[in-house]
């Protein structure tokens, strides 16, 4: 058991307090029931079977944080590191600021910010390992780092940026809401070392001593709506309407109701919320070409060949049926296989990328561990049986006299089954692969576009790599492309309307997303047009392809032409997909959390020297 | 709603395994927190607490606090061995400490044998413990005899100090934390609680919370303080005397000050009231820049409130009027009547650990125990005391430490010894401070860390134990005296700075004059006696090692016999001037700071934040600390950088009548169009810029009024390169 400090002050102890029997989203306060079996367990800490009276210990708690005292004095930091032993460039909680008005009428409001052991926690839900739990103990939602390997998923959709990917360790760690000392019934160490009475702690919906709210959100905090966050609110000091950020996330918080309106029931505060809205420091036009290349530039890779590999395969096996019989198994019995082989290889290839993208990769086999909820648990498991029936399907046709034993309508079926199995479980994948990027805390992604652009580069890639590997071999090479075209056009123009659209929504959501969109037409704007306008060229080119159909040479030359093209453009377009994206996380501070300062300090060396607090991107 | 694994993993925290805490006092700022090391298995300390029973903090830390235990972790740039060269440009070579103290000692006497004693000159600091003070004190006045001895203490108190003086006759904060229980009306000048003194602050929130008074805070910046307060007077740099005096004139003109306490208590007021009458507030508005309506609304709160009290620090103490600025808050609480009750007082908020440890027992402004070399009987008695010809002391404080360096640069000075200070970085005008350093024919560096800059210029370096590598005791803003136990073995071959005194004073002395105790206690108890006297305020002779550290700290005066200390001074309205009565003095004001002008439109303002102390020795490698801002910056507002062309996050050239520097641009609205701030810790930053007039009577710097030019460095991959290249940590 934690030992508290001899004459351990009041402050320092979570107050014995009544709160209502549901949060306000009808979530009970009690975890689990009288005589629930979660209940009278250890949590066993560091091997401490010792089980903690705590009369509170199965209600949710939660932080409490008046942003009107919070001065970022740091100590709540530096406790938490001082507890954790978080490297420099690593913090469980951050302080970060919003600033507005114009002197001497300016107010800096400070956000003082952990993990918030979420009603609905996605970072559990996303989670493929299960490293994520929340327990019936005070409603924490606690990480094992021992199993994560290092995805970086629960980064992605924590709203918060609670959860901690460590390029240096390789895994992923968070606030664990110091339930050791929770157990002694102290507060956690962040809030006993607060030095503006600004940050509190106790059973959720609860009010501390002398605070008068309990908001669910301020300015600069994300829609609590995502996840229900145990944390609440007073924030009662009237801001100016416009509150801007210090980092370089183009985000400003606007008040959406005037300055003159009384406040209405039901609104937050000063007369109106805080929205999110686009505000760029420099918006100058550019290709953005520094930042085009990002830590996921694997998943650029892997994202696009599982999508064209997919989409030969669907070309290869259904072709046939629609009359594309040079493409049938016994058509080329070099040919096909071979092809068949290559597309294994560089499915394969592009496994090993992304499983080297995690930060320990040799775990990479517990990505199947949460099919219940997580996303990437269902694309790697949809991704894996259609590498496995690809292989099969490879197998059976590539090899018929392996299985020549066997009864030929048995062997027919078979192939037939893992055809089948692997287009639909291709489909499938391509499908997760989808639903990995529907984050609500990251809404330039969450957006069905992602959908008709995994979709669009399977009709687009796919095809066009059939016909260029498929046309010199076949004596009926405009059969072929003439009828693949029209696969590619169907691809091309999934991927342009999902873009149109995507434009005008974002446009019009405002946020985060809108700010996503200012920054793609503006310091990437060159990159974004030429990406569409290559898209626009190689659709008109595949359009006229499919219907005038240039013969033998001329013709393939036109299509390695076009692959070219829409390849680049697809390629482009998803380095944009990940370097555009912002996430709705919580405001940083001028150096602390801010992307600028630290490609800054990458840049120019500063980050060599450990405690200026950045890592060098050592994965 | 239980989600996740249904076999729970047992859950690992970090467990620090410390077996045994260790009770000692923080090393960084005056607040003077009581805290604890932890010590894991193999002796290594590992994690630090705020002790939950101190008054002081009553458990709580600071970042710098609760990070404190990194200091014992072996660092680059931690001294370890003695270093000695014959030649800055020469490197070192490590030595034994028997060769860098007879190297040393050889030094000082060749230069006070060939220039005069005075040749050889000490600037001491703020940081180590008392008994050390005293016991360099010894060896200086009552050894060395040289008159060019003081501290670093005069770039932060010396004005406080001195305006304590001129008005009661002594220094010595009279108030105490405690106060803000009582108060009903605080007000602040050029004080940033939130950032300087976070855990002062925190008392102060506590008793906010408690029972609403109100707060209001002079700044020209728009600090976290100034925002948190009822009310911020935006003031003009350096014209707080101008705000004070026609406060002063409000209350006198309204007739609100206590005519009774002043006639009981007060001298001079007759030539106060006359030198008052001038500033009434429509004149000093057009000088400080607050309205004068401002200023009669809070004259009479401050007068009205039953109790008030003033707090500053540096936005007085470091202004050419920094003196006349304590002197002028004096004169508001003794016209009011606020000295010496609980929730009254003019209480200045120290800056180092143990500035006030210097203040009292250094002898760097004459002799211990706020004895002066002014006063015969002070000498006789001191001399008498650490058996010396009472002749060997001069009759007459010499030079400051703001005097001594230019002293170098003409050559009137030879040799410096430096303790745990570092100029470079912390003086004004580096520029200036470099070609001073060079001229020294020998500098002998005693410091914890051997990269401080200043041992650049160095010939011997001597390094010292950090914090509680050593014990001894400091002094905090409350006056409260307090233990720092040993919690560590000192790092390498370091030694404390005590031992190193004591060591000096053995080869110095040849076995004549005063003894030299060896342990910090015995110092101690020499120093208790020393401070015996009914008409002393700085009594501690009711204190000991062990009663310090079970009060958790005592607050002097604690006479013989007294079970604790006293809470406040002058409560009895008796002052330490002759007749016993504060003078209340009258204060013109001619301003002659640097101005912003055509030609360098801004003015230049400096000065902390909270995860950085000093020239960043320490803090500058504590990566939890460090990395809140880990390269210099400048706060600009963005309407003053729109027109210059300057942009957040890029870099900016600025210029002054002394120099440029280049540092990186945050734009923010907390600072006025005209105004520029930049943290003072960083070396080779605002200090290359910075003018530092100084204060007639304390001899500090002016820091904070001095103004620059500002334009975006051309070639912003150079800037950033220079940026780099100029930090090591």
């Amino acid at each position: 058991m934690f030992e508290p400090r001899p004459k351990e002050p009041a402050y320092a102890f979570v107050p014995k307090v009544d709160h209502p029997e549901q949060n306000r989203w009808g979530q009970s306060i009690e975890t689990v029931p009288q005589g629930h079996v979660l209940r009278g367990k250890s949590l066993n800490i560091n091997g401490d079977a010792a089980v903690s009276a705590n009369p509170d210990r199965y209600k949710q708690h939660g932080f409490y944080f008046n942003a009107d005292n919070c001065i970022a004095c740091h100590a709540c930091e530096a406790a938490c590191a001082e507890k954790n032993e978080t490297p420099a460039h690593l913090a469980f909680r951050s302080v970060g600021y919003l600033e507005g008005g114009a002197y001497p009428s300016y107010t800096r409001m400070n956000i003082s910010m952990a993990c918030n052991h979420c009603d609905d926690p996605v970072c559990l839900k996303g989670c493929p390992t299960l490293a994520y739990t929340k327990f019936a103990e005070y409603g924490a939602v606690l990480q094992d780092p021992d199993i994560c390997f290092g995805c970086g998923y629960c980064t992605w959709v924590c709203p918060y940026n609670a959860p901690q990917l460590d390029p240096v360790a390789g895994h992923v760690s968070k606030c664990n809401m110091c339930v050791d000392r929770l157990e002694v019934g102290l507060k956690p160490a962040c809030v006993s070392a607060c030095l503006a009475n600004a940050l509190d702690f106790g059973v959720i919906e609860t009010k501390p001593e002398n605070r008068i709210q309990t908001e669910i959100t301020i300015p600069g905090f994300p829609d609590p709506n995502i996840t229900h966050p145990n944390i609440r609110f007073q924030q009662t000091k009237t801001l100016p309407r416009e509150m801007t950020r210090t980092d370089s996330h183009p985000i400003q918080y606007v008040r959406t109701a005037s300055d003159s309106l009384p406040r209405e029931a039901g609104e937050g505060w000063g007369g109106g919320e805080y929205r999110p809205q686009p505000l760029m420091r420099d918006e100058s036009r550019g290709w953005g070409i520094k930042k085009l290349s990002t830590r996921e530039n694997p998943l650029v890779v892997f994202t696009l060949i599982s999508q064209a590999v997919v989409g030969a395969f669907l070309v290869l096996f259904f072709g046939p049926l629609f009359g594309l019989d040079m493409l049938a198994a016994d058509a080329h019995p070099i040919a096909r296989p071979a092809f068949l082989f290559g597309m294994i290889g560089l499915q394969t290839l592009a496994l090993v990328l992304s499983t080297l993208h995690l930060g320990r990769p040799h775990r990479f086999y517990r990505a199947f561990n949460n099919l219940r909820y997580s996303p990437v648990s269902r694309e790697v498991a949809g991704i894996a049986v259609f590498y496995n029936l690809l292989g099969a399907y490879t197998v059976l046709t590539a090899f018929p006299q392996l299985s020549q034993w066997l009864p030929l309508g048995l062997i027919n079926n078979l192939t037939t089954l893992a055809g089948y199995g692997a287009a639909l479980s291709g489909l499938a994948a391509l499908y997760f692969m989808h639903s990995i990027y529907r984050i609500p805390a990251r809404p330039f992604w969450n957006h069905w576009q992602v959908l008709t652009s995994f979709y669009g580069a399977m009709l687009v890639l796919g095809p066009l790599a059939v016909g260029l590997v498929f046309a010199p071999l076949v004596d009926e090479s405009t059969a072929l492309l003439g009828t693949l075209a029209w696969a590619v056009v169907a691809g091309l123009a999934l991927e342009i309307i999902g873009l149109a659209f995507h434009a005008r929504d974002l446009r019009r959501m405002g946020g985060e997303g809108a700010a996503a969109h200012q920054v793609q037409t503006t310091n990437f704007a060159h990159t974004y047009r030429s990406r569409n306008a290559a898209f626009g060229v190689a659709l008109l080119a595949v359009l006229a392809f499919a219907l005038f159909i240039p013969q033998g040479a001329t013709g393939w030359a036109i299509w390695l032409l076009i692959s070219v093209v829409a390849t680049s453009a697809a390629a482009v377009g998803r380095m944009l997909f990940y370097a555009l994206v912002i996430p709705t996380t919580m405001p940083g501070a001028f150096f602390w959390r801010n992307p600028a300062f630290q490609a800054h300090a990458r840049e120019t060396g500063l980050a060599k020297m450990p405690q200026v607090g950045v890592a060098m991107d050592c994965h | 709603m239980l989600f996740g694994r249904n076999k729970k993993n047992p859950i690992k925290l970090v467990d620090k395994g410390v077996v045994e805490w260790r009770y000692t006092t923080c090393g960084y700022c005056s607040t003077g927190c009581s805290i604890e090391v932890g010590l894991d298995q193999t002796g290594t300390a590992v994690a630090s607490r705020g002790v939950a029973d101190a008054d002081v903090n009553r458990g709580k830390l600071c970042i710098k606090g609760i990070l404190e235990h990194e200091l014992f972790r072996k660092t680059a740039g931690r001294g370890d061995k003695p270093l000695l060269r014959d030649y800055r440009h020469e490197t070192f070579r490590e030595v034994s400490w028997d060769a860098a103290l007879d190297k040393t000692t050889a030094e000082i006497k060749r230069i006070q044998e060939t220039y005069g004693r005075d040749a050889f000159s000490i600037v001491s600091t703020g940081q180590i413990m008392t008994e050390e003070f005293y016991t360099l004190g010894k060896l200086a006045r009552g050894v060395m005899g040289t008159n060019n001895y003081d501290g670093n203490t005069t770039l932060c108190m010396a004005s406080a100090a001195s305006g304590y003086k001129r008005s009661f006759g002594s220094d010595g904060p009279p108030g105490c934390y405690e106060d803000f229980d009582h108060t009903d009306c605080l007000i602040a000048f050029g004080s940033n609680l939130p950032e300087q003194h976070p855990v002062i602050y925190w008392r102060l929130k506590e008793a906010l919370e408690k029972r609403k008074f109100p707060v209001i805070v002079v700044d020209p910046r728009v600090t976290m303080f100034a925002q948190m307060a009822d009310m911020h007077l935006a003031i003009t740099p350096g014209t707080d005397v101008v705000l004070l005096n026609a406060m002063a004139h409000v209350i006198l003109k309204e007739g609100l000050h206590k005519q009774d306490y002043i006639d009981a208590h007060c001298a001079d007021f007759e030539a106060f009231k006359t030198e008052i009458e001038r500033w009434d507030p429509y004149t000093a508005s057009q000088q400080c820049g607050v309205d004068e309506d401002t200023i009669r609304n809070v004259a009479r709160l401050y007068a009205k409130a039953p109790k008030a009290m003033s707090i500053w620090t540096m936005g007085i103490n470091q202004s050419t009027h920094g003196s006349d600025g304590v002197v002028a808050i004096n004169n508001l609480n003794l016209i009011t009547g606020n000295i010496g009750k609980p929730g009254s007082s003019s209480l200045s908020i120290t800056g180092q650990c143990n500035a006030m440890g210097t203040r009292e027992w250094s002898s760097c402004s004459g002799l211990p125990g706020y004895r002066v070399l002014e006063k015969e009987k002070d000498r006789e008695e001191i001399s008498k005391f650490w058996n010396v010809d009472p002749e060997f002391f001069p009759k007459k404080r010499g030079m400051f430490m703001t005097d001594i360096l230019p002293a170098i640069e003409t050559g009137q000075i030879k040799g410096l010894w430096l303790v745990a200070t570092n100029p470079m970085t912390s003086m004004p005008n580096t520029s200036r401070i470099r070609k001073t350093l060079e001229k020294l024919e020998f500098l002998v560096v005693q410091d914890a860390y051997s990269d401080v800059e200043t041992n650049q210029y160095s010939h011997v370096f001597l390094p010292a134990a950090v914090w509680a590598e050593k014990e001894g005791c400091f002094t905090n803003t409350e006056r409260r005296v307090n233990l720092i136990r040993n919690v560590m073995p000192p790092n390498g071959e370091s030694k404390p700075d005590l031992w190193i005194f004591n060591a000096l004073a053995k080869r110095l002395a040849d076995g004549k004059g005063p003894s030299f105790p060896e342990t910090a206690e015995a110092v101690f108890e020499e120093m208790k006696v020393l401070s015996k006297g009914e008409d002393r305020i700085l009594d501690i002779s009711g204190m000991s090692y062990a009663k310090i550290e079970a009060q958790r700290g005592m607050q002097w005066p604690c006479r013989e016999g007294d079970e604790t200390g006293a809470q406040r001074l002058y409560t009895d309205g008796k002052f330490q001037h002759p007749d016993g009565k504060a003078k209340l003095i009258p204060l013109a004001f001619v301003d002659n700071n640097e101005r912003p002008d055509d030609e360098y439109p801004f003015w230049l303002n400096s000065g902390r934040v909270v995860e950085h102390f000093h020239t960043r020795t320490r803090t500058g490698k504590v990566g939890n600390a460090n990395k809140f801002s880990p390269t210099p910056y400048m706060e600009m507002n963005p309407d003053a950088a729109a027109e210059v062309g300057v942009s957040h996050g890029g870099y900016a050239r600025l210029t002054s009548k002394r120099g440029e520097a280049v540092v990186m641009v945050q734009l923010t609205q907390r600072v006025s169009r005209n105004m520029v701030f930049i943290p003072f810790h960083f070396h080779d930053c605002v200090n290359r810029l910075t003018l530092g007039l100084l204060d007639p009577h304390s001899r500090q710097p002016a820091y904070k009024q001095c103004s620059v030019r500002i334009e975006p460095a051309a070639d912003q991959v150079a800037a950033a390169a220079a940026n780099a290249a100029a930090r090591a940590y």
